[in-house]
């Protein structure tokens, strides 16, 4: 049980994180390596808020917010200077880990066991019943993650979210709405890298430590998850997409604990990982349509 | 009205490869003129189009509408007067979007793009009779992709959503270009059937001369940056596809082909 | 293609779920055991209890008739040995010498207890490879397989072990921690903050400045290179910057963020100082050969941090053997597991002796001659540079 346990709530945990580079993959067609940034950053934000005694759910808004602000600095630099996209977060990805550093006190690694979180405090101990504790992460991270599926639902059929997903989609049709594209694709950003900071909260609360080095890697983890989820997952029916990214996020933690659990090495699971996409990608047939637009 | 006053327009400017396209080149087009606009390959039809709606940046010269002027206004600030169809269908339309969502999105053009729902159920109606008038049964696909339709489907839809809203300019870039001839006279046809309607100022750029001669109440012949051709008005009722064929010939020889 | 991608899928889910499951018959042929002890005790209450844990594996095991093969290795596990047999998950953080020596030495701690690997003691040993991410599925994987104790080597896995492991009781023993106080793995006065504890490697910066000051008396500054990203490194320096000028030094430090920075880092660093000192910094440890090649050449002496860093060409050290301070913990974990103390009645040692190592060949090279009183007392002299 536990295992089933675990892997749902590391799934839970990145599927927010999945869900902003869903906004930046899919719909803005951006690929955005500042999330390697931005979710330490959600993490670092996190633990220092905590420490000075700020409530654990507002650090959730405040980890969001920090975490839109880098968004938005990648898409200004995109938009604004013209950096190729994949250049602008890298750029952003660099400077955020010394940033994160500064954040956490010139420290890479800033432990909050002591403090209440979002899963441990005072009002579940009174509330929730003795036999429930083993579930309450997972009910806790199941409704943050609902709710965030739901607010992005939300907002993607508004005429705000129509036009990010024109953007994506056919970026002169932006401009003949006498729209500003690149100031879409700046909002597109913040909103992304908002939810993959808000997933580095999330974590840092649900771990109890921040750690410099948990952002390594996010951002393919994310890839993953929404290609598993938009590719396989919705061949089973009209889910959305939204669900099948945060399923699919699942299923990736699951394919990486079993990875574990049958004693690959821990060095070979990038392998793994990397054979998994590329194995997906394949699968799904859809590989010709990102080189063909990048060509 | 819109002008375009000692319009200087170079490539490449400054290297070996440098090519004038404008050197003092000035038009006027009034208010609910539709204008033909052919040339061959080169002649500066696509760049004009593009001086106009400020996708490429001018060297010199002014670009007034209704006497203001826009020489240095932003592409996307411009085209809340102008309305443009291009000439790959894929342009003016949302592939991963629905028909109803392409249209919602065209209805709110000038419009802020707020929180509020990106459809308003109440159009819905009014999204369907525009859609019916097009004869093509996109009224009853609302919920498709417009991903799947064909080129032709799209192109009306682009026709459509450019003009849905109220514009002052129409710009047509070669929009038959890329369909076949039956389904290019169909939406020559509705192009002409929704100028007349909404009493546009229309600028067409094409490569077919029927339509060029057929349609609109002037013709300019571009060559060289140059218009060499502009007759409107009863002049322009008089002129055959063969006269433009023979200028073609004169064009042609003087370049040495 | 597509149908073999879903068939993989499917199945990779399905033996997320049938994989927790094999963990269990090991724990029922635990509880059998307990059940054959407590009816020879004859406590009816006990009894009764274990004969119901008795029926739920008999559930279990019809249930998992498929999985049979996993079950089957469990249980031999379990048969080996007619006493206490246990299963421990050693996570540890990085690849690393000094970690290495770590597990080695927590083996032969448990093995001295008469807790033998193969014999009554199943490891399950992973490595997170530096990633924090994998860490805490490291930890949640030990847990699915019902561990009896997880032995965290390193502060993250530390961390990562005991968020995860407080939920289910599991006892988390950790060793390489260079500050459990500030990595909130101990209370202030040292005793635990839960069930879990072991040993620090809190460097002797002390004796380490004393030593230094004896070998070179005219030094002035002393480099340290560190990671940014490890918080050992971080509180090491404060507590280097504290302690050197009582021993007459001035401490030049120089951060670098990755293993590319260390070239022309350790150029910057040799130009200002006297001799430089070396932390157990993860990264520039692994290029320790790089600094002392350079140093070398501009005959600047290098010291460690610990046996290793002797061995392969640092002049001397006062400092940490791993191995032993991997047995120190070995034998902290074994008190736990026979149930003679719990973790949370441990507070954490630091290890009982720091001894002096030194490297005649590279003293012989840099034209400096190890005083008496200091290679009278080493605990390891080396008369050459080991480089493999």
């Amino acid at each position: 049980m536990s295992i089933i346990l675990g892997v749902l709530e590391e799934g839970l945990i990145y599927a927010v994180m999945a869900l902003g580079v869903y906004i930046t993959y899919k719909i803005l067609d951006f690929p955005d390596l500042s999330v390697d940034g931005t979710f330490p950053m959600g993490a670092a934000v996190t633990a220092a808020l905590i420490l000075k005694g700020v409530h654990p759910a507002a650090t959730l808004l405040l980890a969001f917010f920090t975490g839109a602000l880098a968004g938005c600095v990648t898409g200004l630099i995109h938009v604004k200077l013209k950096v190729r996209d994949l250049l602008a977060g890298i750029i952003v990805m660099t400077g955020l880990y010394s940033i994160n550093l500064r954040i956490a006190g010139g420290k890479s690694n800033l432990p909050i066991f002591s403090r209440e979180n979002i899963f441990e405090n005072a009002f579940l101990e009174q509330h929730v019943p003795e036999a429930w504790s083993p579930y309450t992460a997972v009910i806790i991270l199941f409704a943050i993650t609902a709710v965030c599926k739901i607010l992005l639902d939300l907002y993607l059929n508004t005429r705000s979210g129509y036009l990010l997903r024109a953007t994506g989609d056919n970026d002169v049709l932006v401009t003949s709405l006498a729209k500003d594209k690149g100031m879409v694709r700046i909002l597109g950003l913040a909103i992304a890298n908002g939810f993959v900071a808000l997933s580095g909260s999330i974590y840092c609360q649900h771990k109890g430590f921040f750690e410099i080095s948990t952002g390594t890697g996010t951002m393919v983890m994310g890839l993953a998850s929404v290609i598993i989820g938009t590719k396989l997952l919705k061949r089973f029916g009209a889910v959305k997409a939204t669900t099948a990214v945060i399923l699919g996020t699942i299923v990736y933690k699951a394919c990486v604990s079993l990875a574990i659990a049958l004693g690959m090495e821990a060095s070979d699971l990038k392998l793994i990982t990397s054979v998994l996409f590329l194995g997906i990608l394949v699968a799904s047939g859809n590989k010709g349509r990102k080189v063909k637009a990048h060509a | 009205m819109l002008e375009l006053n000692h319009i200087h327009k170079y490539y490449n400017a400054g290297t070996v490869n440098e090519m004038c396209l404008f050197q003092d080149f000035s038009l006027t087009i009034r208010d609910g003129e539709f204008v033909s606009v052919v040339g061959s390959n080169g002649s500066g039809k696509t760049s004009m189009l593009n001086i106009i709606c400020g996708s490429i940046p001018l060297d010199d010269g002014m670009i007034r509408i209704n006497g203001k002027d826009i020489t240095h206004m932003p592409e996307y600030k411009r085209q809340r007067r102008i309305g443009r169809v291009y000439q790959n269908p894929a342009m003016g339309t949302c592939p991963s979007m629905t028909i109803l969502e392409n249209m919602a999105l065209a209805d709110n053009k000038g419009k802020s793009f707020n929180l509020r729902p990106g459809t308003n159920k109440q159009r819905i109606e009014f999204y369907r009779e525009q859609l019916h008038m097009l004869g093509l049964g996109l009224e009853d696909k609302m919920d498709v992709k417009v991903g799947v339709l064909s080129g032709g489907q799209r192109q009306a839809m682009a026709l459509l959503m450019s003009t849905m809203t109220p514009i002052e300019f129409l710009i047509l870039d070669e929009h038959t270009a890329a369909l076949d001839p039956k389904t290019a006279d169909t939406i020559m046809e509705l192009t002409d059937k929704v100028v007349k309607e909404k009493k546009l100022t229309t600028i067409m750029v094409t490569h077919n001369l029927r339509f060029a001669v057929e349609y609109g109440d002037r013709l300019l012949m571009m060559h060289q940056g140059q218009a060499v051709i502009d007759k409107a008005g009863a002049a322009k009722q008089q002129v055959r596809i063969d006269d433009i064929l023979e200028k073609f010939n004169e064009i042609s020889v003087e370049c040495g082909n | 293609m597509r149908k073999s991608m879903n068939i993989i899928m499917a199945a990779a889910v399905a033996m997320a779920i049938t994989g927790c499951a094999s963990g269990k018959p090991a724990e029922n042929a635990a509880n059998q055991n307990a059940a054959t002890e407590a009816a020879a005790d004859a406590k009816a209450g006990t009894g009764a209890e274990a004969a119901g844990a008795d029926n739920s594996a008999a559930g279990t095991d019809a249930k998992a008739g498929t999985d049979a093969e996993a079950a089957g290795a469990d249980n031999s596990a379990a048969d080996t040995t007619d006493g206490a047999s246990y299963t421990i998950g050693i996570g540890q953080f990085a690849e690393h010498g000094s970690l290495d020596n770590c597990r080695e030495g927590f083996l032969q701690g448990l093995a001295e207890e008469g807790i033998v690997e193969g014999e009554n003691l199943t490891v399950l040993y992973e490595n997170s490879q530096a990633d924090g991410g994998t860490a805490s599925q490291i930890i949640d994987n030990f847990l699915a397989k019902d561990t009896d104790l997880i032995c965290a080597i390193a502060t993250p896995m530390a961390q990562s072990a005991y968020s995860a492991a407080k939920k289910e009781d599991v006892p988390v023993i950790y060793t390489a921690v260079t500050d459990p106080v500030l990595a909130e793995l101990a209370n202030a006065d040292g005793t635990p903050v839960g069930e879990i504890t072991g040993t620090s490697d809190k460097l002797p910066v002390e004796k380490q400045l004393e030593m230094i000051r004896t070998l070179l008396p005219d030094a002035k500054k002393i480099g340290i290179m560190y990671s940014t990203s490890e918080i050992n490194s971080v509180s090491a320096i404060e507590e280097y910057k504290a302690a050197a000028p009582n021993y007459g030094f001035e401490i030049v430090e120089s951060g670098i963020s990755a293993t590319a920075d260390i070239p022309l880092a350790a150029d910057s660093l040799l130009e200002k100082v006297d001799c430089i000192n070396n932390l157990t910094d993860n990264t520039v440890v692994s290029s320790l050969p790089l600094i002392l090649d350079k140093a070398a050449k501009k005959g600047i002496p290098v010291f460690g941090s610990e046996i290793e860093q002797v061995r392969i060409g640092c002049l001397a050290t006062v400092g940490l053997d791993y191995v032993s301070l991997g047995a120190q913990t070995g034998k902290m974990a074994a008190q736990v597991l026979k149930g003679e103390k719990k973790a949370s009645e441990m507070s954490f040692e630091i290890i009982d002796e720091a001894a002096f190592y030194g490297n005649n060949k590279v003293a012989a090279d840099l034209g400096i001659t190890i005083p008496e009183s200091l290679s009278s007392t080493a605990a390891e002299m080396f008369d050459e540079i080991v480089t493999e």
